[in-house]
């Protein structure tokens, strides 16, 4: 086998059991798509399916605007798959990243609004510090507890999710509510906003977002500190042998994921929504869930799967505008794929598959995890 | 059994046709050919042993027989005729059992409904009819000589009681072929020779029953055929009437290997490991170390002996800083390391090669040279203040390989992947170096003779380097070959202490199984 | 690996055949000329039984009276509000209807940005300086709260009623109320009206709580303006076994939980508002500032009367006078 052949045999074992999920996945939604529209003004069409994807792929791919439309939309999903991806490493299951996500966006949406007169560069840099240290902070609690009390951080950070929405809707009513709107906002954030790159809408926040992808491929493979969390997470025992402290790198692990978090809220914030209210909505949050679980907690693996997942945003109007097919088709797309990774037997067996031992990590990582004690 | 029944046996058995044959099998992995033309063939009603070294692709063969591999040529016969195995349950329907090394038991399941697991007995089409199984499952131990409680939770049964359960769950598939892997490597002798009684009593009845092992004097006490493999290729068979250990050793291992440890006189220096009144409590907080004191000066190896679960883990744990002490004092080099973090007491020179090494000297997922570095990963050349350093960890790695003779396709290659004796080759290679104290709990459990030879002859060598070497062995042959003075623990307590040259082994034994020499 | 290679080049000749059929048909053919309207949705799902459906439904009754087509995008995140604009834009469609407050901003630029296009946004203020083309449609909250009172007023046997509000500083809350209060003390002049503002509308337990309080005080009848704290106020009030009054949309319909107790809503005829709102479009042109819509346009109404047989007598025709005097002018319930 040639050296190339052999590169790409190597990255299709890899990636065979999520490319296939997604084929799998998209099939049956074509089945869903068929069967409903028997029942919808279009009357039975069995075509359907291929205007419609076609009409998906149109408006994600099909022109820079697309193009545009999905990188922006894939942006917050890196750094929020990133997230949960960097705990899925280190043995950690990271739901609070929809927390995160908004104590980022409300952190840099306040900050944004205080700095919007001064210089872009200040604004931008610090409004972005802001919403990174929000999330961090916020996941550091349960990382504490997990390391400290043996709480949960799966029953930590869904508790920290609510808690964070309900203080953020009190905060942005009553403590920072911005005076001239008709309902509780924060105010404009001015030259905080990201400054638009290319086209109309592609924001800083992409090659940031691009960078952090290498950047966190670098600390797990290139630093001390990605082996103790690597370590960590695929075997604590041994991570406690080797004199690693679990006591700190759990704790800080959070922190780190929650800084994803918090900056994956702090680009949307100031590239796309502008201002924070107490209806705004932290999908990015579970969609990283899945991202992270797609791409495998790899970071490159989570690139691709949040511009799949980016793509699928990106496109979903057009499809609904141009075929009648309703958005939440997208929803089923992306909860398949997650099953049918969940449940890689399914996979395997539609395309005789033999590798074992192929399944997505988080999974595994939630299961080992639940009951176990962090020891110092 | 006298020499000449079983030549009458034998004679009686060559007339029928085996039971299973393997033939020209050959399985290629990336980087190594595990398997290169093997044939095998097991005759009803005996016991076949299967001999090499770590690595050797003993296990390679039996995974293909059991479903678990596909092999890239050759042909598996069963009673003359050619079969295809798909998947262990495959080979369960063809009457392949299969005892693993490490129990496939689910431990806070019952005895029967473990037995049951993947071939139930139902009452009706929901209710598991355990009442029945248990019967059936009393039936079949009875019939090969043991009393087993079918109700009891497999986590309360000792290893030796656990591994019956595993044989009993293959008889109760009815298995007419039993493959053991590595049957006695966690046993104690006793236990060992129970199991040896059921293995003879199942032959008589007419099991075939393939006997992985690399303990020799096992193998010569048991097999009825030994089938020596060596890197993939079947390197001979003998005739366990007619040969020795040394003879099955040299061929195993492919030169001539000395089973005895060649050491000399010790010089023991200055203490470097003291411990005072030192008292541990387990993870249920009984209390498995009861005041130990001892003391281990350079240059010396003290050996611990004991049956296993006596408090031997408890003190390791405790002295390496992986377990807080209750009270008493651990000290190195004259510093008080009590209570002190694994870094902290790692710091002072402290190696360690734990008794479980998947638990914790390995990452498993992780490849040779990570694993390689993992007590060392800070350190320069490793890492250069944050960032490691890949190249000097490989070197590392591709050091090690070579100077310990670990069968590895190269230092990338996951260390799951690799045998359990270059798993635990790994591990020594890490731990073993310049350091003051070298700790070692069960250094050689599950290792061939080629390796523990080298291992002991390492050891040796670390000790005349001036070490301290503290040994921990389930295996008392391995505490009296190597070391100058042997500790016996018994219920936390140690109860007797020799010197290497005066110590009797019944005395030992009896004060292992015991605490008193009467 | 020989199985993993030949996969591939399946999916890729697969891939070919999609990308095949994807330059083949942009869209869609067939589907109508005229006057294309595009609707954007609040967070939420189209048939919520609330705001969206409802807009939705007047803008299809709209298109079809003007001869148009009508499309909608469901927003799914607050991040998606700007480019599920910018998609109608960029079709080409005329007319594009917004859903919610929360979306206003981005309405009010895309507005500024593309004055050929005709922007509506449902429960959106537009303040001056407003574009030519972005009109808020908005409601007398006042009036439909006036009408409110006039049920309640006739169903109490206490003569004690409450109503419970979200925040004191937001005014179509305070007008709903104000209509509510002067209605019953038109109706009945020694009525108790008890009003209580929790001053947040997020909160289902406070809600349940103010009313559970009234209730304890002897009112009968909760008018609810608050949200999803006014949720829990009705859960109080069907727990008690008393009436309770809706709000915005017909909540019978869309607040299963508060199904048995609710016997009419102050109701924003959305419906009406954005059909109303496309035809106005087609017939004058740009419509800028803000539209309320009140008695005079159907604009507002009580829903249907429900859980009550019979239906006291003469309260329909009270219901109905009201609204005449509104339309007429000769009624203007307070909106403080």
């Amino acid at each position: 086998m040639s050296g190339a052949r052999a590169r790409l045999g190597s990255w299709w074992r890899l990636a065979q059991l999520p490319v296939l999920a997604i084929v799998l996945a998209l099939v049956i939604a074509a089945a869903i798509i068929i069967v409903s529209s028997a029942f919808t003004g279009t009357g039975f069409f069995p075509l359907l399916p291929l205007f419609a994807y076609g009409a998906l792929f149109a408006g994600a791919f099909a022109s820079d605007i697309a193009l545009n439309n999905t990188l922006v939309a894939a942006a917050p999903l890196m750094l929020g798959g990133l997230a949960i991806g960097l705990g899925f490493k280190a043995g950690l299951f990271n739901i609070g990243v929809a927390g995160q996500f908004l104590a980022g966006a409300f952190a840099s949406a306040v900050v944004g609004a205080a700095l919007a007169q001064q210089p872009v560069a200040l604004a931008v840099t610090a409004s972005l510090l802001a919403a990174g240290a929000a999330g961090a902070a916020l996941a550091f609690i349960p990382g504490w507890l997990k390391a400290h009390t043996g709480a949960h951080e799966v029953v930590t950070t869904i508790m920290l999710n609510n808690a964070t929405a309900l203080l953020l809707a009190w905060a942005v009513t009553d403590l920072v509510r911005a005076p001239v709107f008709t309902f509780p906002r924060t105010g404009e954030i001015g030259n905080s906003a990201l400054p638009v790159l290319l086209g109309r809408n592609l924001h800083l926040g992409v090659p940031l977002a691009l960078i952090t992808i290498f950047a966190v491929r670098w600390l797990l493979e290139r630093t001390t500190l990605g082996f103790e969390i690597r370590t960590v997470g695929a075997n604590p025992n041994a991570a406690r042998y080797a004199g690693m402290p679990p006591l700190v790198i759990v704790p800080l692990t959070m922190a780190l994921s929650g800084l994803l978090g918090g900056l994956a809220g702090g680009i949307q914030m100031l590239g796309v929504i502008g201002f924070y209210a107490s209806g705004i909505s932290a999908s990015v949050g579970f969609d990283s869930i899945a991202v992270a679980l797609l791409g495998r907690s790899d970071p490159i693996g989570i690139l691709f799967a949040a511009i799949l997942f980016g793509a699928f945003r990106a496109g979903a109007p057009l499809m609904q505008i141009t075929t009648s097919v309703p958005i939440e088709i997208i929803d089923i797309i992306q909860a398949l794929i997650i099953l049918f990774l969940a449940a890689n037997l399914i996979v395997r067996r539609v395309f005789r598959l033999r590798a074992p031992g192929l399944g997505i990590e988080g999974a595994t990582t939630v299961t080992r995890t639940w009951g176990e004690q962090v020891r110092g | 059994m006298t020499g000449q029944e079983r030549v009458a046996e034998k004679a009686a058995r060559s007339s029928t046709s085996p039971a299973l044959e393997m033939r020209g099998i050959t399985k290629r992995f990336p980087g190594t050919l595990a398997n290169d033309g093997i044939d095998l063939e097991i005759r009803p009603g005996e016991i076949h042993a299967l001999l090499g070294e770590n690595g050797a692709g003993k296990s390679t063969l039996m995974n293909i027989l059991y479903g678990l591999l596909t092999p890239d040529s050759g042909e598996i016969l069963m009673d003359g005729a050619t079969v295809t195995i798909r998947d262990p349950a495959d080979a369960i329907a063809r009457g392949i059992g299969m005892v693993h090394q490490h129990f496939m038991l689910v431990p806070v399941l019952s005895v029967a409904e473990n037995v049951m697991l993947g071939s139930e007995v139902m009452r009706g089409p929901v209710l598991l009819d355990v009442g029945e199984a248990a019967k059936r499952i009393r039936a079949l131990a009875e019939q090969v000589g043991f009393t087993i409680d079918p109700g009891a939770r497999v986590e309360q049964l000792s290893v030796g009681q656990q591994q019956r359960v595993e044989i009993v769950k293959a008889l109760y598939r009815r298995a007419r072929i039993l493959v053991l892997d590595e049957p006695t490597a966690v046993l104690t002798p006793q236990e060992t020779d129970e199991i040896f009684t059921v293995l003879r009593r199942l032959r008589t009845e007419g099991t075939s029953i393939v006997f992985i092992s690399h303990k020799l004097d096992e193998v010569l006490r048991i097999a009825d055929r030994i089938t020596v493999i060596r890197r993939g290729k079947v390197v001979g068979e003998l005739d366990p009437g007619a040969t020795t250990e040394q003879e099955c050793a040299d061929l195993m291992v492919g030169r001539s290997v000395s089973l005895k440890v060649d050491r000399g006189v010790a010089h023991p220096g200055e203490p470097v490991l003291s411990v005072r009144g030192l008292v541990v409590r387990d993870d249920r907080g009984h209390e498995t170390v009861r005041g130990v004191d001892l003391e281990i000066r350079s240059g010396e190896i003290v050996g611990i002996a004991g049956v296993a679960g006596n408090g031997q883990e408890e003190l390791v744990e405790a002295i390496t800083g992986l377990r807080k002490p209750s009270a008493g004092h651990v000290s190195l080099t004259g510093r008080d390391v009590t209570g002190a973090a694994p870094r902290a007491v790692r710091d002072r020179g402290v190696g360690y090669v734990p008794a479980d090494r998947q638990r914790y000297g390995l990452v498993l997922g992780f490849p040779v040279d990570d694993n390689t570095v993992l007590t060392e990963y800070l350190n320069e050349p490793y890492a250069h203040g944050v960032v490691r350093d890949d190249r000097a960890i490989r070197k590392r790695a591709e050091t090690l390989i070579v100077e310990f003779d670990i069968r590895a396709p190269g230092p990338d290659v996951r260390v799951s992947t690799l045998s359990g004796g270059n798993q635990q080759k790994v591990v020594v290679a890490r731990e073993f170096g310049g350091d003051k104290l070298l700790i070692l709990d069960q250094p050689t459990r599950g290792i061939d003779v080629g390796s523990t030879e080298f291992i002991h002859k390492r050891t040796v060598e670390q000790r005349d380097a001036g070490s301290a070497v503290l040994l921990v062995s389930a295996d008392l042959d391995e505490v009296l070959e190597l070391s100058d003075r042997v500790l016996v623990i018994h219920r936390g307590r140690i109860v007797g202490e020799f010197d290497a040259a005066s110590a009797e082994r019944d005395k030992i034994g009896l004060l292992m199984a015991r605490g008193q020499a009467a | 690996m020989r199985e993993g290679t030949l996969l591939m080049k399946r999916s890729v000749v697969l891939l070919a055949l999609l990308a095949l059929v994807v330059t083949a048909c942009g869209s869609l053919p067939g589907l109508g000329s005229g006057l294309k309207i595009g609707m954007v949705t609040d967070i939420g799902q189209l048939e919520d039984k609330s705001f969206n459906e409802f807009s939705w439904k007047g803008v299809q009754d709209g298109a079809r009276a003007v001869g148009g087509t009508a499309t909608n995008i469901v927003t799914k995140d607050t991040a998606d509000y700007k480019q599920n604009i910018q998609q109608f834009i960029d079709q080409k469609y005329d007319v594009i209807v917004t859903v919610g407050f929360l979306i206003g901003t981005d309405t009010l630029n895309a507005a500024k940005a593309n004055p050929t296009v005709q922007f509506f946004g449902v429960d959106q203020f537009v303040a001056d300086p407003a574009p030519a083309n972005y009109q808020g449609l908005l409601f007398a909250e006042n009036q439909a709260g006036y009408l409110a009172g006039i049920v309640a007023a006739n169903i109490t046997k206490s003569n004690k009623i409450g109503a419970v509000g979200g925040r004191s500083d937001v005014p179509p809350v305070v007008a709903y109320i104000a209509g509510y209060t002067a209605a019953a003390k038109a109706e009945k002049p020694n009525i108790q009206v008890l009003v209580n503002y929790t001053e947040d509308f997020n909160a289902p337990d406070k809600g349940e709580a103010s009313a559970k309080t009234m209730i304890g005080q002897g009112a009968d009848v909760i008018f609810q303006v608050a949200g999803l704290t006014g949720a829990g106020a009705l859960r109080a009030a069907c727990n008690a076994k008393v009436y309770g009054i809706g709000v915005d949309v017909d909540q019978y319909l869309s607040l299963p939980d508060a199904k048995a107790c609710i016997i009419t809503s102050a109701e924003k005829k959305l419906q009406i508002a954005t059909a109303e709102a496309i035809k106005r479009f087609k017939d004058k042109g740009k419509q800028g500032g803000n539209f309320f819509n009140d008695a005079k346009n159907g604009g507002v109404a009580a829903s249907e009367i429900r859980n009550l047989t019979p239906v006291p007598a003469g309260l329909q025709d009270k219901l109905n006078k009201a609204l005449e005097d509104m339309k007429s002018g000769k009624l203007n319930p307070p909106t403080k």
